[in-house]
Formats: C-alpha cells, structure tokens, sequence
C-alpha cells in the first residue's frame, strides 16, 4: 500500500478531487486512477480515503451525486457545481501562492532573514 | 469479496456519530471500490487470493478510513456536532410537548371518549329523572 502523506497536504485532495472533477463527472474509482496518472503517483493515500472528501465537498455545494446503474453495477457519479468551480480557483490561487512561496524558499539563499 | 467486510467498518461509523446516509454510501461505494481494483488485479494477472490482497491493501485499512470519515465533522449528526445543544433542544422540545398531551390523548382516544360522554350524559339523565320522579312523589302527599 502507498505510503500516506504527512498531515501538512490537508486540502490537497480537495484541490486534486475538483481538478480531476472539473472535466466531466466521475465515480470514486475513476478519480482515484485519473489523480494517480496525472500526479505519476507522487501522492500516496489509501484510496478509500477519497469518499470522505467527495462527501464533504457534496456537502458543502461544491459537488452534486447521482446514481447511476452501469452494466449491473450501482455507481455513484460525482460532477462540480458552479460553486466547485469558485472554490477550485481559490484552491489553485491558493496553492499556486504556497508552492512558489515554498519553490523560492528551496531556490534561493538559505539564510537568516535578518540578513534578508 | 467476502460478505459482509465492511461491516465492522459501517457499525463503527454509526457508533462515532455519522451520520446514516453517508455511513450507507460510504459502504456502497467502497464495495464498488474493491470490485473494480480485485477485477483490475485479475485482470493484470494476479491470483484471487493475490488479487483480494492487494485490493485490501490499495483500499486502505479500516482504522485509516474510519479517521478520514471523523475528521469532517460535516458528515457527522447534528447531535454528535453539539451534543449540549441537541440535549437542550430535546429537553426544551419535551417540556413543549407536556401541556398538549391531554389533547393529544383526547384526540388519539376520540371513540372511547365519545362513548364515555354518551354514557355519563344517559346516566345523569336517567338519575335525574329517578331523583324527580322520587321528589314529586314524596313530596306531594305533603
């Protein structure tokens, strides 16, 4: 099993469960194989883990569900509402700050900021 | 996969305050979950023992899940969000309820209540006609 990742990447599978959900509506299984390919599974996390958050964004008004029955089997599909749309662009605002916040950090002088 | 696997899981989350239709969804789509990665290991060539191994594995444990679900309280009930709250708006809601409970009875037992009055109404009558008729007639040889 995949190692899970630090507490530190909290809100990053909401960020990634919208971004793979802003193309078209998926069921869990589906978003899991397509957050894997696309990362190259850099993030590891039991899937299981993905149904929390696709319910609590369900919650919020961010995502809408709807059952559907595909070749016998009982799929739930999930799909953004206009409101998954705004709160994916504060999260990608908001990640894109953090990482280049992070990323010159990593390029730059290490230092005391003092000397800054 | 064998029947009944996430059964433990689901009764944990009802006992830790979840509420009931996502506990129900949960199980339902992590079934569907396991179905689709034990089909994908088949299907990559594994045995099925191999293949419900690793499935089991990719899912994650129960204990991991279980933190993941508690973690959003959005998904807990009500009554497990603010428990001193819910405990007032019950008690509040059962003080309420006392002063309509001899109308509510009287409602739920409208025959029975019916026939009582009919009865005592007859009764009263016919007492009163017997303590008339008992009057006159004492009364009038006097």
């Amino acid at each position: 099993m995949a190692q899970t990742n630090p507490p530190f990447l909290t809100g990053v599978p909401e960020l990634l469960v919208l971004r793979m959900l802003s193309g078209r509506e998926m069921y869990g299984y589906e978003i899991v194989k397509a957050m894997r390919l696309v990362t190259h599974e850099a993030i590891g996390f039991g899937e299981g883990v993905v149904y929390p958050v696709l319910h609590s964004l369900e919650e919020g008004g961010a995502l809408k569900a709807r059952r559907k029955s595909v070749n016998g089997r009982e799929r739930v599909y999930y799909a953004v509402t206009t409101k998954g749309k705004r709160r994916l662009e504060h999260l990608s605002d908001e990640w894109k700050r953090v990482s280049s916040g992070v990323n010159s950090a990593l390029n730059g002088a290490h230092g005391d900021p003092e000397h800054a | 996969m064998p029947d009944g696997q996430f059964e433990s899981l689901r009764l944990e989350l009802l006992r830790s305050g979840v509420t009931p239709l996502y506990v129900e969804r949960t199980i339902l789509e992590l079934e569907e979950h396991y179905a689709d990665l034990e089909s994908a290991c088949l299907a990559s060539g594994l045995g099925a023992d191999e293949a419900a191994r690793a499935a089991d594995a990719a899912l994650g444990k129960d204990s991991e899940l279980r933190a993941a679900i508690l973690a959003h309280p959005e998904l807990l009930t009500f009554r497990t969000r603010y428990p001193r709250v819910a405990q007032c708006l019950h008690s509040a809601a059962t003080i309420g309820t006392l002063p309509g409970l001899p109308l509510l009875f009287c409602l739920e037992h409208r025959p029975e209540l019916a026939r009582w009055g009919a009865a005592v109404s007859v009764a009263a009558t016919l007492m009163g006609s017997v303590l008339a008729a008992l009057n006159w007639l004492i009364v009038l040889p006097f």
